[in-house]
């Protein structure tokens, strides 16, 4: 191409956007709820719902134990938190074969935090499904997938940049938004939605390449370790070392309850994690950690503040105040972006801004893949739309209302399949992907305004009845106390009616627009600012 | 508290600089501003946005501070943006009653 430099960004931009957009705009809806991963998953198991912690809880954990597995060679109490109201209770048998596992993962349990009752939640893959869908889709070869995810998310930084160097006025028009004239108001959504939040469409794509980075850059490392990746990965994200006391003879454990105590008056911090050595044997070891400062540059494992009890005896072995080591820099840079990536340090305020940004993420790459589709419509001038623009709108409907209502057919699947069915988490899978692929096929059949208009109407009914399926199914609904004790409950119920009412503005704007226009398909996309404007 | 006030300056801010902008001013105030008015809008609105990094400064260690300070501050730009075409008056007054409202919670709480 021997045009400007800036023409030449804009053909770039346009079609490393088309192309790649409706991946990246699966990518951004799946990865945006996955900051509340924990809690759908939470949702997701209403088996769950009813545990909450009490002051008795680590005793009923390390009752629990000693029931399950007095004899195993270490256990792992996590204890409730606030995103998580169960007990999880890990332990790893003390038989050679356990030992011989490559991974030695042990045995892992729920329990009911208030009862000490052993729970079994029903199988779901919950919101681990759609976090893994957003770096390694399903069912592709996860090699190929996470290739094929950062193939778009390097043309998302290209798209980012070229659209920079492309926006003519990018200062000028930093405020600017001009409802109801058609290409153009999209064009300024997409500039609004892209500029404004452009720190943070940048931190997450280009720290989303920074955590494939062994696998995307891998000669240096190569290079500098002989290609033994093992030894850069033992470097690079030190383990700690397991103590080895190894004697078998019996021993009784002294009362937990002081030591616990001892633990939080030293850190002035709740009690998370009990992790025992050789329970129950003599040299036993008891370290029991609280929740660590948040340390954006710090890493996520190994320096919570920890005291470390002989078992026995009770007696003080080690202070561990959780203090960050000194990191070199590289590492410092690395841990920052990876941190601010999954959002690690947030509490629910925090977490709740991105989550916003996250929706303005989608919000960024819908409408410059609906632009797309205006710009050519406005370009037909009443003549009928071509192939290519028809193909074009149906896939914009199937990655935007098909992936939304697939959503909901996921979580209404969760509550209507039978417990006892075989296989269920992968049937809640299998109902995701047929009811995408259902829409597909719509939107391909009626690649037009009225095809917009049902899927909207689809989805708008289909998030609405979420919360009515759950009054219907579950005893922690939103008009329970169950799910007021857990605000994350009551919160999915919430956003499934909050949504619901704006893909519901949406079809309204869409319905009033009239039919003036026809296959122009515009509508109003996930943010309400977007939807306010969007339709002419 | 503060993350709403915060929030509060950061979108007292970005009006402000959006009134040191010929073609906003118009629209949010109906008059044609002099250049010395629109500096001193566009001096406010950054003087706003140091007052937020502040605020950010004590919620937050310095490297998150600097980051959610980001965060804020698109948070608040979108509403503004989608408010200036359709309700501008709203989004002029907003911007002075949302940090008295966030400063008097801020002092009470």
């Amino acid at each position: 191409m021997k045009n400007s430099l800036r023409q030449s960004m804009a053909w770039l931009h346009t079609w490393s956007g088309l192309l790649l957009g409706w991946l990246l705009l699966a990518m951004f809806v799946t990865g945006t709820s996955a900051y509340f991963r924990e809690e759908i998953s939470l949702w997701m198991e209403p088996e769950l719902h009813a545990s909450h912690a009490t002051p008795e809880t680590p005793e009923l954990a390390w009752q629990a134990l000693n029931r399950l597995a007095p004899d195993a060679r270490a256990w792992d109490i996590r204890l409730p938190d606030a995103r998580a109201p169960v007990v999880e209770l890990g332990w790893q048998p003390d038989t050679p074969e356990a030992q011989n596992e490559g991974r030695r993962r042990g045995e892992r349990a729920i329990m009911d935090a208030a009862t000490g009752e052993i729970l079994t939640p029903r199988a779901t893959r919950g919101g681990d499904f759609l976090y893994r869908f957003h770096f390694e889709l399903y069912g592709v070869p996860r090699l190929w997938a996470r290739w094929l995810v950062c193939v778009a998310t390097m043309f998302m930084l290209v798209a980012i940049i070229s659209g920079v160097i492309t926006h003519k006025k990018i200062f000028k028009d930093f405020f600017t938004f001009r409802p109801g004239k058609g290409q153009r108001s999209w064009l300024d959504a997409h500039n609004a939605t892209a500029v404004l939040a452009l720190p943070f469409h940048f931190m997450i794509t280009y720290s989303g390449l920074l955590l494939f980075m062994v696998m995307l850059m891998p000669w240096g490392i190569d290079a500098a370790y002989n290609g033994d990746r093992r030894a850069f990965f033992d470097d690079a994200f030190p383990r700690a070392t397991e103590t080895t006391a190894q004697s078998q003879e019996a021993a009784p454990m002294t009362d937990i309850a002081p030591l616990l105590a001892q633990t939080r008056r030293a850190f002035d911090q709740p009690v998370t994690r009990i992790e025992v050595n050789r329970p129950n044997r003599a040299g036993a070891t008891v370290s029991i950690s609280t929740d660590r400062e948040p340390e954006i540059t710090g890493r996520r494992r190994g320096s919570a503040p920890t005291l470390v009890f002989q078992a026995n005896s009770g007696a003080l072995l080690e202070t561990r105040p959780g203090t960050s080591e000194a990191l070199p820099a590289a590492v410092r840079f690395y841990n920052l972006f990876a941190n601010l990536h999954l959002a690690r340090f947030a509490d629910p305020a925090v977490r709740w801004l991105f989550f916003l940004s996250g929706l303005g993420g989608c919000a960024m790459v819908a409408t410059g893949l609906l632009l797309w589709v205006a710009k050519r419509t406005q370009q037909l001038k009443q003549r009928q739309p071509g192939a290519s623009l028809r193909l074009v709108n149906a896939l914009n409907m199937a990655s935007m209302t098909g992936l939304i209502g697939a959503m909901a057919f996921y979580f209404a699947a969760n509550r209507l399949l039978p417990v006892e069915l075989a296989q269920r988490e992968s049937w809640e899978i299998r109902v995701f992907f047929i009811s995408w692929l259902l829409s597909l096929a719509h939107a391909l059949w009626r690649p037009n305004r009225r095809g917009w208009i049902e899927q909207l109407a689809g989805i708008t009914v289909l998030w609405l009845s979420v919360p009515l399926l759950d009054m219907a199914t579950t005893g922690s609904h939103l008009f329970s106390a169950t799910a007021w004790q857990h605000g994350a409950l009551a919160g999915f119920d919430l956003a499934c009616l909050l949504l619901g009412a704006l893909w519901g503005y949406a079809l309204w704007r869409v319905a009033r627009h009239g039919g003036g226009k026809k296959g122009t398909a515009r509508q109003p996309r996930r943010s309400p600012g977007t939807a306010t404007g969007a339709a002419s | 508290m503060m993350v709403w006030l915060a929030l509060a300056l950061a979108y007292a801010g970005l009006t402000a600089l959006a009134l040191g902008m010929k073609r906003h001013h118009q629209s949010l105030l109906g008059a044609k501003p002099s250049d010395a008015r629109l500096r001193a809008f566009r001096v406010t609105g950054w003087a706003l946005i140091a007052l937020m990094l502040l605020c950010c400064l004590r919620l937050w260690p310095l490297g998150l501070a600097l980051s959610l300070a980001f965060g804020l501050a698109t948070l608040a730009g979108l509403p503004l943006i989608f408010l200036l075409p359709y309700r501008p008056r709203l989004a002029a007054r907003l911007a002075l009653a949302l940090p008295l409202a966030a400063g008097v919670g801020v002092w009470v709480v």
